[in-house]
């Protein structure tokens, strides 16, 4: 019995998932910084932070933009001329040089929004060479939104015509920016978590307890647009419990459901069982511990985020189930 | 039965009809319809699809009855629609194949029947 679907083309989905989870932290760290991180930092609210403490801090959610930015265009290069080659059922290499793949940048939506997504990503490394000038952290955190919902245009929303194709794609673009960040936003969190967990002083971890309750507040309005522009998705793409469960689109789609509850039993843990634990402790030897199990629920909520990744990499590649029932 | 079950089970009618279909785009509508007999050669065919097309890698390819190609080939592209003019207003039965790629970047290929004449 197929499960899922035969013919699944397995570069495709593996640079689409690496596509994915590399743009979501790339938006991520962008929206870390400004919503939960800067925040945090001025509002006062912990015990006073070094100047060389949040120097370090900016400079380690600087590094992770770079990184994700440096994946995100390559894997986008490479899932172009892969795309390419599927479009033109010709061999990759001679999709490269026969004019292909001119072709599939200039005349077709995937092309032309594959290429506005890296004049964006151009946008952003600028801004992010030049972070000293204050506007150029707003255009930072503007290309990094663009790049992340621009991919709404290249998979099923953009292809659904008329009205009921703009609300999809608003949908999927919304779908798109909760997912990079709660998902992609857990990494800076666990890296900064884990460094407030080395700390001798009571700053960093006091700083730590503030912005994890920040990012919570993020996390549950992204569960909560994640929820809500989900299940558009799915009443457009599945249309049934009858094509949810009957067709391979329909299983994935609910194994991807599963999913997405695990990370939440494990957000929910955090949010009300062990932050709160944060805020009441004074004591660094109660702290610490509170802080290495967040980091590494943390963790297993990443591991499970790039699952999902991994799942949506694959379901853009499959029938949509309302058009097999 | 209402109309949107109706509307929800043509394109896997048609599908069924054509027997190849096997992708995102699927044939949702045809003129002349899949099948069917039309007493005059129209001047041209046009496919409806379930989803938005790529003009760049779509294309409608019509012969006749002794396999000569009939349409002009120039496939014209618009939203889910596609069309091409016709070259011949002979009697007979007409093959349409057509190779679509969607929007979401599928390539989806069928073929279909119709015949002219009383």
């Amino acid at each position: 019995m197929e499960w899922f679907e035969a013919g699944l083309n397995a570069p495709l989905i593996a640079v689409r998932a690496i596509h994915f989870a590399a743009t979501a932290i790339t938006t991520a760290s962008l929206i870390f910084r400004a919503v939960v991180l800067e925040p945090a930092l001025a509002s006062g609210q912990q015990l006073p932070c070094s100047s060389q403490m949040t120097n370090s801090l900016r400079a380690q959610i600087a590094r992770l933009t770079w990184i994700g930015l440096g994946v995100t265009v390559f894997s986008g290069v490479i899932w172009v001329l892969v795309e390419a080659a599927s479009m033109s059922g010709v061999p990759l290499g001679e999709a490269m040089n026969s004019g292909v793949l001119q072709t599939v940048l200039q005349e077709t939506q995937f092309g032309q929004v594959c290429e506005i997504r890296f004049v964006f990503s151009l946008i952003l490394a600028a801004c992010l060479a030049w972070h000293r000038f204050a506007f150029a952290n707003w255009f930072a955190f503007a290309s990094g939104l663009a790049i992340a919902a621009g991919i709404a245009w290249t998979g099923h929303a953009g292809s659904t015509p008329g009205e009921l194709g703009d609300m999809h794609v608003a949908g999927d673009a919304l779908h798109l920016l909760a997912a990079a960040a709660w998902v992609g936003g857990l990494l800076p969190l666990a890296l900064m978590l884990a460094a407030a967990a080395k700390e001798t002083s009571l700053a960093f971890p006091s700083l730590a307890s503030n912005v994890t309750r920040r990012f919570s507040a993020l996390g549950l309005i992204s569960v909560a647009a994640l929820a809500a522009t989900g299940i558009i998705n799915a009443w457009i793409l599945v249309g049934s419990i009858q094509a949810l469960v009957s067709t391979g689109y329909g299983r994935l789609l609910v194994l991807k459901l599963v999913v997405f509850v695990l990370m939440l039993m494990f957000a929910a843990y955090n949010r009300y069982w062990l932050t709160p634990r944060l805020t009441y402790s004074s004591d660094n030897n109660l702290m610490v511990p509170t802080l290495h199990q967040l980091t590494r629920n943390s963790v297993i909520e990443i591991a499970l985020g790039f699952a999902i990744f991994a799942i949506v990499g694959m379901l853009g590649t499959m029938h949509p189930a309302i058009h097999l029932l | 039965m209402c109309l949107s079950s109706i509307l929800r089970i043509m394109p896997l009618t048609l599908l069924l009809a054509t027997g190849e279909a096997s992708a995102h785009a699927m044939l949702d509508h045809a003129e002349p319809r899949v099948g069917n007999k039309v007493a005059t050669a129209p001047r041209e065919v046009t496919l409806w699809f379930t989803q938005k097309l790529e003009p760049a890698f779509s294309t409608i390819t019509v012969t006749d009855s002794t396999g000569k190609r009939v349409d002009t080939g120039k496939t014209r592209v618009n939203g889910s629609q596609m069309s091409v003019s016709l070259r011949s207003q002979a009697s007979g039965t007409y093959h349409v194949i057509w190779r679509v790629l969607s929007v979401d970047t599928h390539s989806t290929d069928g073929s279909f029947t119709f015949q002219v004449g009383q």
